[in-house]
């Protein structure tokens, strides 16, 4: 460090044209050019799409190009999208999902939290199991389970036979219940990991002396559990379960792999329903559509989560 | 506090369980990948395999073009790492140091890329590409992940940035530094492991995307990423299960060891969506 100053005392030449960042008056100057290239990409690969995905979705296109059309916008692509079963379908789907996935995940991962913050050996190395679905990428997950929830030599099957609970294989890829359900573990599977992440690290901000204190009182580790865990963790419950939600609403990997949405629609959500319309059908100004308002549904829960972090942080 | 003994086991039964269904998913992978076929198709199934079977990974090697898939996933992750990490320590910087108006606005690109369907997000890119030529390119895919990978890296380390004390700068930009020197000698080697993890976290969303190259580079083989072939393995008509679990283990393993190192940032990264 001694070096490095010495040297730049010595050599720093003082251009007279070039603006001097250091001096106070240019510092927040500096600041700005420092975040230009950042604001400049994120207008040119965000912003622009987003108002390009509009435009399209207000377009009477099927394959959509960069400024080509000069036909007055439509609602025609609105107009479909409310009169049709498949949307109200997908919403339906997406909903259920949305709620079982991000309940369900949200059990496990308390649990699994609660677990991995007791006090025994070798915690590190549980909590570290715990965690690790997560770091498995979705498609593999995916085939994983499709091949553990294969119909005739799945593991799963196997297991629920023997145990007594089924007496013919399910056929999950045939079978709606079954498929949307399936699609459902896989998302609790690498979903969970998230939630016992963030949980452990909320319950490791709880103060000692709440859980002595309520100790002092006589209270029962259910009521320690309920009166102190609880209240303390909501916030970060909270804000994981809309981060889950908004997953869910957003996943692709997942349902397209295991089920390709169907059979005869059971796991086609709004974001399964855009890539289709646009993609598999070549029908991008309806597909837009279904993106816009799903992207508003999604805008909606997400100003939830802005306005609880601001009541929070300040 | 003292836990009793029946407590201790009653911990660690617990532990064990949970952990053994957790994981079982990943378990069944690599056994399967080591099983020979014949016996996949077999009821009940083999648990624990006498002779692991190593020849599915040439098999694997010979019948897919595995290799190139994986070069390819490699090129747009390390593409994506380094133009994500050159826009977003700079910027990062910047709204660490300067109470600059546009870190609301960057907290709100976070939340926009978060809650934005990325299915809606490549029509548009579809169109822009179709124009460019950039359908069918590596590009493509590296240019769409950084819609996702930009403001979470941005976030990330302005997070490690925040941690550092400024007194440091004071003192280089004191003895003439120039402030974008100052960054480059002085920030940047002190937060050389936050700017790693964020590196690593890059990486691993990209080698975890599925529809952007989906979209983009299904029509030409030649451009693949791993994740594409893998689920195209699994559409196949007839499905050998050991060479897809070989498959997906040996996708699975970098991120899996990227994890190890990456765990205790965890919190902080996973949580930087979510704190504005």
């Amino acid at each position: 460090m001694t070096h490095l100053t010495e040297t730049t005392i010595l050599t720093k030449p003082k251009g007279p044209r070039m603006i001097d960042f250091s001096a106070p008056r240019h510092r927040k100057k500096f600041g700005y050019l420092l975040l230009a290239p950042a604001v400049i990409l994120m207008a040119l690969i965000i912003v622009y799409p987003i108002l390009l995905s509009v435009d399209i979705s207000f377009q009477d296109v099927r394959i959509a190009r960069v400024g080509a059309s000069d036909k007055p916008w439509t609602l025609d692509n609105y107009r479909w999208l409310f009169a049709s079963h498949e949307f109200w379908r997908a919403c339906w789907v997406t909903a259920k999902m949305v709620v079982f996935v991000g309940g369900t995940a949200l059990v496990i991962g308390l649990a699994t939290a609660l677990l991995v913050n007791q006090k025994f050996k070798g915690r590190a190395l549980a909590r570290l199991f715990v965690a690790l679905p997560w770091a498995v990428p979705e498609v593999v997950a995916t085939v994983i389970w499709a091949w553990m929830l294969d119909s005739s030599f799945g593991v799963v099957n196997w297991a629920l036979l023997r145990l007594g609970i089924i007496s013919e294989a399910i056929q999950f890829s045939q079978n709606s219940t079954a498929a949307f359900f399936a699609v459902c573990v896989v998302m609790i599977w690498k979903g969970y990991p998230l939630m016992t992440i963030m949980l452990l690290a909320g319950l490791q901000s709880i103060p000692e002396e709440q859980y002595q204190a309520a100790k002092v009182d006589g209270a029962s580790v259910w009521q320690r559990f309920w009166y102190v865990t609880v209240p303390n963790l909501a916030p970060v419950m909270g804000v994981t379960l809309i981060m889950t939600t908004l997953w869910v609403f957003r996943d692709f990997a997942i349902i397209h792999v295991l089920t390709g949405g169907g059979p005869l629609g059971a796991t086609t959500t709004l974001s399964i329903m855009t890539f289709e319309q646009s993609f598999s059908y070549f029908r991008m100004g309806q597909g837009a559509a279904v993106g816009v308002v799903t992207m508003l549904i999604c805008a909606f829960i997400s100003r939830a989560l802005v306005s609880r972090f601001a009541s929070k942080s300040h | 506090m003292q836990r009793s003994k029946l407590g201790q086991i009653g911990i660690y039964t617990a532990v064990i369980v949970t952990v053994v269904l957790l994981l079982f998913p990943i378990y069944w992978m690599t056994i399967t990948a080591l099983s020979p076929a014949n016996q996949l198709r077999s009821f009940p199934p083999v648990f624990f395999p006498e002779e692991p079977q190593w020849g599915v990974f040439s098999e694997l090697l010979a019948t897919q073009p595995f290799a190139l898939w994986l070069k390819n996933t490699i090129l747009i992750a390390v593409a994506t790492m380094i133009l994500a990490l050159s826009v977003s320590i700079l910027a990062a910087y910047a709204l660490s140091r300067y109470r600059l108006r546009g870190g609301a606005t960057i907290g709100m690109f976070i939340l926009t890329s978060k809650m934005l369907p990325a299915t809606l997000l490549v029509i548009p890119f579809f169109a822009i590409f179709k124009q460019m030529g950039l359908v069918g390119s590596l590009w493509s895919v590296v240019i769409t992940q950084s819609t996702l990978i930009v403001p979470f890296c941005t976030w990330m380390l302005k997070g490690y940035f925040d941690t550092i004390p400024e007194e440091l700068e004071h003192a280089a930009l004191v003895d003439g530094c120039s402030p974008f020197a100052t960054i480059f000698r002085i920030v940047l080697p002190v937060a050389a492991p936050g700017l790693a993890a964020t590196a690593l976290y890059a990486f691993v969303i990209s080698w975890s995307d599925f529809l952007f190259a989906r979209t983009f580079l299904q029509t030409s083989e030649s451009q693949w990423t791993l994740n594409m072939g893998i689920a195209a393995l699994k559409g196949e008509y007839i499905t050998d299960w050991n060479v897809i679990m070989a498959a997906s283990l040996m996708a699975s393993i970098p991120i899996l060891l990227v994890f190890l190192v990456l765990e205790r940032f965890l919190v902080g990264g996973l949580a930087s969506g979510a704190e504005k």
